[in-house]
């Protein structure tokens, strides 16, 4: 469902540049749970951003359903952000004047045919156990409801993929198993592709498989998780 | 809804939470900024409009009345006056008339303290003007500016009412080389005319109308008396103008065919025709203040631009955010423009009020003392369209330019600043 094809990220030029990626080859089947980890430094972000097209390759395709998406023109990008793609970001990525609910109905406002879209972001908030908040400001809510709000968010528009890039990185480990639950129960429940960045180890019993980058390049990917790496 | 509605409902909406949800002092800052901008784009057209309005009155109430009768070309005098006058009287509009019969007088003051022939003592040449009292009064206002002494009486004889300017003294604005150096009412003045008939004058009244360059500089006899210096058994029914006063709401446009229709021979004209050398300097005050109006505009399209911009560099973040998930960049380009719109109309209403409801109220109970006169604001429609229409295009500019910037950012660096 989406792969990539020689993808490079260079930051900078010169003596000075930096190459994040390196001709990263990966491919990813619908309603997978994927993790990408590594050490920090690795291009797990980097990786991430480019294939959510919130940064540019130096070099390289990504095809999703064979539509090759990194040669998209900005509009079109955004369209695809909008429609195919969710994202939860690490931290504080509500919008601080909207309410939980404005928050998660947001996306829809532009892509839905009518105004149905608030109930079911009421539904969703009901999903991530949120409807006695439906009202608040995130400045009234702890790290974690935050970040279920996010989720919430993330997939108001019933997105092909869905992109976490450290989603409990900044929470406590109650709210990182909450959140990290919601995660395998939309995946197992509702068939959603999830790729997540996280380095923490123990995150790998909830994924399908993990994808390691080191040095920029896939270290270990595509082969399925087996319990002696999980042990 | 097509999806320009839908991206255009989105602007609205996230510009709608930002303002209602934004630091309430920020937003009441904005707006007053925007609200002092637009006073000042009004206040100096207004008051340079105002000084337009205070000459012009000016010239209609103390020189010109509203029109002018003269006689034809190559003649001298408008005859049989006192047949012409009720004519005017009854036209539809006219609301009074009065006849001048104008000439010149070298006058003296002190006359007797001079040395020898050569010395010009206290004395000038100035325009003085025989008029009929009772019918000026209802047409000019000259009267009701005496500052000293009485004004004329139709069968006053010997007695002669001076503008400030001649008479001289501490109210006069000119030295006193140019005038008789302080005169004042019961004084005794001689005037020798221009063909060459000379006698005493008493001072009756002296008048300050503040108009400075024309009005304040006459001297004023009856009519009667001008008639008999000339040759009273031919100058009794001549005159060199006659003033006619409009009622009040009548423009001059729809009085002077009227009058032509009367069989008036000689030339008529409305008082503005008098008033080019006065626009002209006038019109120079315009366009200093239109220059003024311009660098006040600039300030404030700078001002916003400003305060805009720090807006949107402390939502950089979220502006980032919100492209990460797809919203479309000219809904949130829409929304800074939609605020930036706001801000301005809000300080457009506010100046608004602010210029009707505090700074015209009390100018016109506590007028500005300007050596002219009493001043007041005139604030026009037209300019106020005008300045708001200039305001929100400024905002709309000052709005779209941060915006767009932000936008052309990668997202990432929008974001996470790499």
């Amino acid at each position: 469902m989406i792969h990539t094809s020689n993808l490079h990220k260079t930051y900078g030029h010169g003596s000075g540049a930096v190459h994040a990626l390196k001709g990263v080859e990966l491919q990813i089947e619908t309603g997978e749970f994927v993790a990408v980890m590594g050490r920090s430094g690795s291009g797990k972000s980097t990786l991430l951003r480019i294939l959510g097209l919130l940064d540019e390759p130096t070099q390289g395709d990504i095809y999703v359903d064979g539509i090759n998406i990194a040669r998209l023109p900005e509009r079109k990008k955004a369209k695809f952000r909008l429609n195919k793609f969710g994202f939860v970001f690490q931290e504080h990525s509500l919008v601080s004047e909207l309410t939980v609910l404005e928050n998660v109905y947001l996306p829809a406002i532009c892509s839905s045919h009518n105004n149905e879209y608030i109930e079911y972001a009421r539904e969703l908030l009901e999903v991530v156990g949120l409807t006695d908040r439906l009202q608040h400001y995130p400045g009234e809510i702890s790290g974690g409801e935050q970040q279920r709000v996010a989720i919430a968010r993330s997939i108001v528009n019933k997105p092909k993929i869905l992109f976490a890039d450290e989603p409990t990185a900044s929470l406590d480990e109650e709210s990182s198993h909450i959140v990290l639950d919601l995660f395998s129960r939309l995946n197992r429940d509702m068939g959603q592709t999830i790729i997540m960045v996280t380095h923490e180890p123990e995150d790998r019993k909830y994924v399908d498989r993990v994808i390691y980058l080191r040095n920029g390049a896939v270290d270990l990917g595509g082969a399925p998780l087996s319990p002696d790496l999980l042990n | 809804m097509t999806p320009f509605f839908k991206r255009y409902k989105l602007a609205l909406f996230l510009a709608f939470k930002s303002i209602i949800k934004g630091n309430h002092w920020t937003l009441a800052l904005i707006i007053a900024v925007m609200a002092f901008s637009f006073v000042n784009l009004i206040f100096t057209s207004s008051i340079i409009s105002g000084v337009m309005a205070t000459l012009d009155q000016q010239m209609i109430d103390t020189m010109f009345a509203n029109i002018v009768l003269s006689p034809e070309e190559n003649e001298y005098y408008i005859e049989k006056v006192d047949e012409l006058l009720p004519k005017l009287e009854q036209l539809d509009g006219v609301a009074a008339v009065s006849a001048h019969l104008n000439s010149t007088a070298f006058i003296e003051y002190r006359w007797k303290e001079k040395l020898s022939q050569a010395d010009r003592g206290k004395s000038g040449t100035w325009s003085v003007i025989g008029i009929d009292p009772n019918n000026e009064i209802n047409v000019t206002s000259i009267h009701e500016h005496l500052v000293e002494g009485q004004y004329l009486d139709n069968n006053d004889r010997d007695q002669v009412l001076l503008g400030v300017e001649v008479a001289g003294g501490s109210r006069s604005q000119t030295p006193d080389f140019l005038n008789l150096g302080g005169v004042h009412a019961g004084d005794k003045v001689r005037l020798t005319f221009e063909n060459g008939i000379m006698r005493e004058y008493t001072v009756k009244g002296i008048f300050c109308a503040r108009e400075m360059q024309r009005a304040d500089h006459l001297a004023f006899i009856t009519r009667k008396e001008m008639a008999s210096v000339f040759n009273r058994q031919v100058f009794y029914d001549r005159a060199t103008q006659i003033l006619v006063r409009t009622a009040d709401g009548r423009g001059e446009g729809s009085i002077i065919p009227a009058i032509k229709g009367t069989g008036f021979k000689g030339e008529v004209r409305g008082w503005d025709e008098y008033a080019g050398a006065q626009h002209a300097v006038i019109g120079t005050f315009g366009v200093i203040g239109s220059v003024i109006g311009a660098v006040g505009l600039i300030v404030a399209t700078i001002v916003m631009f400003i305060i805009i911009y720090i807006n949107v560099l402390n939502k950089k973040r979220q502006i980032g955010i919100l492209r990460a998930v797809g919203i479309p960049r000219d809904a949130i380009v829409g929304s800074y423009l939609i605020q930036a719109l706001s801000f301005a109309g809000a300080g457009i209403v506010l100046g608004f009020c602010l210029i009707n409801f505090v700074v015209h109220p009390v100018l016109a109970a506590f007028p500005i003392d300007l050596p002219i006169g009493p001043l007041n604001l005139k604030v026009e429609m037209g300019r106020m369209v005008i300045s708001a229409f200039a305001l929100l295009i400024a905002s709309l500019m000052a709005g779209l330019v941060p915006a767009v910037t932000v936008m052309r950012e990668n997202i990432t660096r929008t974001i996470w600043g790499v």
